[in-house]
């Protein structure tokens, strides 16, 4: 199983866990900041899952909606099955406009579908411009967190990268990276034929797609080529302008602690007049790719509300020891767990529903209120109904259980048995358990019986 | 033709997959106006306390800001805000206050039109000036609209925009200012503060794909 492998990995990379401890807590920190600035936190939660509810309920009109308005706008507006059907759509444009190199803002629709290995196949040239997954992509490798893609690097890595790819004098200083970068990038804006954006959030009464960054470059991405286009899940769609109102509020805050972004693009069509800036094409891709399928049920219909802010990574217990790369899926954490089987198969994650204890710190932050641990309890259920195969420790972490759960409800045996063990000196064999965590030693006196020695009439042990 | 297809296929996915599964009843719908309950109370001062807390918002999220109280007092910070700069290259958007303001600033610094501008000139210049249509008092955000100004680019690609902004402009919240919003403009534009990256070690660096420097000049006046 590749998570436990992966996993293994990542709890053995000291560098990787200091990094991800220190990116989740500082998130974490500043969300909690940033939520004491809403008078009514709660009750913009509620507000926020209730559009959402109300819009997959009538998914398909909220869609047809977005769709006749965006196209009376001037965009054109696609509509793709499948990620194969998305990338023939989106290589098609890039073909048709002779596009040899496209620039790329953030867009993790894009990475569901592998689009830039489906554009070099044409060959065409895919640029990130996000600092953190320009990093991620001139390394060669892919992001290990929604909202700092390259958090499992540090700056003397980027710097030796920087220095090999982009030859500049090797430097420490965060600003000269990125000013590196931020040139480096400015050559390939000003080159590119086509702008590839991800969508926020799609507003069906105005056809407005809306974009929230805090760098530029997916401003860059879609005013400086010709042709934009935009690819979103079908799940993006929102019923009014106004309802912007809230997400607003929501999931800046939620992500990365701010209160809002430093920008937010709001795009209607194309430009109406000779004179406007902006490109003359705008391209709207709709992605189905198994979401359909989560509407069948209202439990996994959930998992379409998300607004992809990062909040349940960071307070993860799980993902904040092993970071993105173990999931295997560019959907890691909490939502990832529930998105990538649902998505791409539970044969092919059958893992994730596991990679969880279930503690519920994903639910509590969520700003949309998706019952993550709801998902992932049906998640396991189907993967027992349908019998995948998750993996060989499983069948003895079910012995194990089922010996803990026969044990429990049975006072006198347990207390019998931790007498026997206590006495005897013999560890259960949880080699697996403690490779990555230390046992505690077991006391001399467990309490039940400190208690009924007397520590019950007021006194404190040392007394 | 097959996007007509796939349309149909998808929207007939959505409608079998929501028939499977039984509707709610009472999923509370909400209002007509999405963001209401959020907003900040209603009345919560005039125009004073709006000026006051966006000035405040705006030094919060990293802008400057200075206000002036004529056209003439805007070109004389003009002038200070690019010598200090030390900006040679300035762009002024096609907005006709832009353009006095400018035509007042001096003759040290080479002033071009936009529309003059090829794409590496553009990238080349210091600094853009544009108007700002609306601010938000409790984000310290500028509010662009494509339909009013040339502004998308100007406020984008140099290192430097000042943006003149009229203090009866600023809306209180985020809310206020979408109900003002017309989509007429195909592109509008929230801008809170300078270009911002956390992506190296989490260490912010400012001005990283858009401007480095944001400065409000905010008119009084009539
Ligand atoms: S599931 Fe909730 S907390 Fe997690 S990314 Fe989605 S919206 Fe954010």
């Amino acid at each position: 199983m590749t998570f436990e492998r992966d996993a293994r990995t990542a709890l053995a990379d000291g560098q990787l866990r200091g990094a991800l401890r220190q990116a989740t807590t500082l998130f974490g920190e500043r969300r909690r900041a940033a939520l004491a600035t809403v008078p009514d936190w709660e009750g913009a939660r509620d507000r926020a899952r209730a559009i959402k509810d109300e819009t997959l309920e009538h998914l398909d009109r909220y869609l047809e909606e977005f769709a006749a308005n965006a196209e009376r706008a001037g965009a054109c507006v696609h509509w793709a099955r499948d990620a194969a059907a998305a990338c023939d759509i989106i290589g098609g444009i890039a073909e048709r406009r002779g596009a040899r190199t496209v620039v790329k803002s953030k867009s993790m629709a894009s990475e569901e579908i592998h689009l830039n290995a489906a554009l070099a196949r044409r060959g065409i040239e895919a640029v990130e411009t996000d600092l953190g997954e320009y990093i991620v992509q001139l390394a060669g490798e892919t992001p290990s967190h929604i909202v700092v893609p390259a958090i499992h690097k540090t700056k003397a890595q980027i710097a030796a990268l920087f220095a090999d790819k982009l030859g500049i004098a090797p430097s420490d200083d965060v600003a000269t990276l990125a000013a590196a970068a931020r040139d480096a990038l400015r050559r390939r804006f000003a080159e590119a034929d086509l702008g590839i954006s991800g969508v926020n959030f799609a507003v069906a009464e105005t056809g407005t797609i809306l974009i929230l960054e805090n760098e530029g470059n997916a401003r860059m991405t879609t005013s400086l080529p010709h042709t934009h286009v935009a690819l979103m899940g079908i799940e993006k769609v929102i019923p009014r302008f106004a309802d912007l109102d809230v997400f607003l509020q929501l999931l800046p805050r939620s992500g990365t602690g701010q209160v809002l972004t430093a920008y937010q693009s709001l795009i209607t069509g194309t430009k109406r007049r000779a004179e406007d800036e902006g490109p003359e094409e705008l391209h709207i891709v709709l992605l189905d790719n198994g979401r359909s399928r989560m509407l069948a049920s209202r439990v996994t219909r959930q998992a379409l509300a998300c607004i992809r802010c990062g909040a349940c990574l960071n307070a993860c217990p799980v993902y904040r020891q092993i970071g993105g790369h173990a999931y295997g899926s560019v959907y890691p954490g909490p939502i990832g767990a529930v998105l990538s089987p649902q998505l791409f198969g539970l044969a092919r994650s059958a893992a994730l529903p596991y990679a969880s204890s279930l503690c519920g710190a994903c639910r509590d932050v969520c700003p949309v209120k998706i019952d993550i641990p709801a998902l992932l309890l049906h998640l396991r259920a189907q993967v027992v109904a349908e019998g995948v195969a998750v993996g060989k420790g499983h069948l003895r972490e079910r012995l194990a259980f089922w010996i803990y759960a026969t044990v429990m409800v049975r006072p006198r045996l347990f207390a019998w048995l931790m007498r026997a063990v206590r006495s005897l000196r013999i560890m259960p064999p949880l080699g697996a358990w403690t490779k990555w965590r230390d046992l505690r030693p077991l006391a001399p006196r467990s309490f039940r019986e400190q208690w009924r020695a007397g520590l019950g009439d007021q006194r404190g042990p040392d007394a | 033709m097959r996007s007509g297809d796939a349309r149909r296929e998808i929207l007939h996915a959505i409608r079998t997959n929501l028939e499977s599964s039984p509707p709610v009843q009472s999923s509370p719908s909400p209002e007509r106006r999405g963001g209401q309950g959020v907003r900040t109370p209603e009345g919560r001062g005039g125009q004073e306390v709006r000026i006051k807390r966006f000035t405040e918002q705006l030094a919060a999220v990293g802008a400057q800001c200075t206000t002036v109280r004529s056209e003439t007092e805007a070109a004389a910070a003009l002038a200070r805000i690019l010598a200090d700069a030390g900006a040679r290259r300035v762009v002024g958007s096609d907005a006709p206050l832009v353009q006095r303001i400018l035509a007042a600033v001096g003759n040290d610094i080479v002033i071009d039109r936009l529309e003059r501008l090829s794409r590496d000139e553009l990238f080349a210049c210091d600094a853009g000036v544009t108007t700002a249509q609306w601010g938000i008092a409790d984000t310290g955000t500028l509010v662009l609209e494509s339909a009013r100004e040339r502004s998308r680019l100007l406020s984008l690609v140099p290192p430097i925009h000042v943006a003149v902004l009229s203090v009866r402009c600023i809306c209180e919240s985020l809310g206020d200012a979408l109900a003002r919003l017309s989509v007429a403009s195909h592109a509008i534009t929230f801008i809170t503060g300078p270009s911002r990256t956390s992506d190296i070690e989490l260490t912010l660096v400012v001005g990283v794909h858009g401007p480095q420097t944001v400065h409000v000049l905010l008119m009084e006046g009539p």
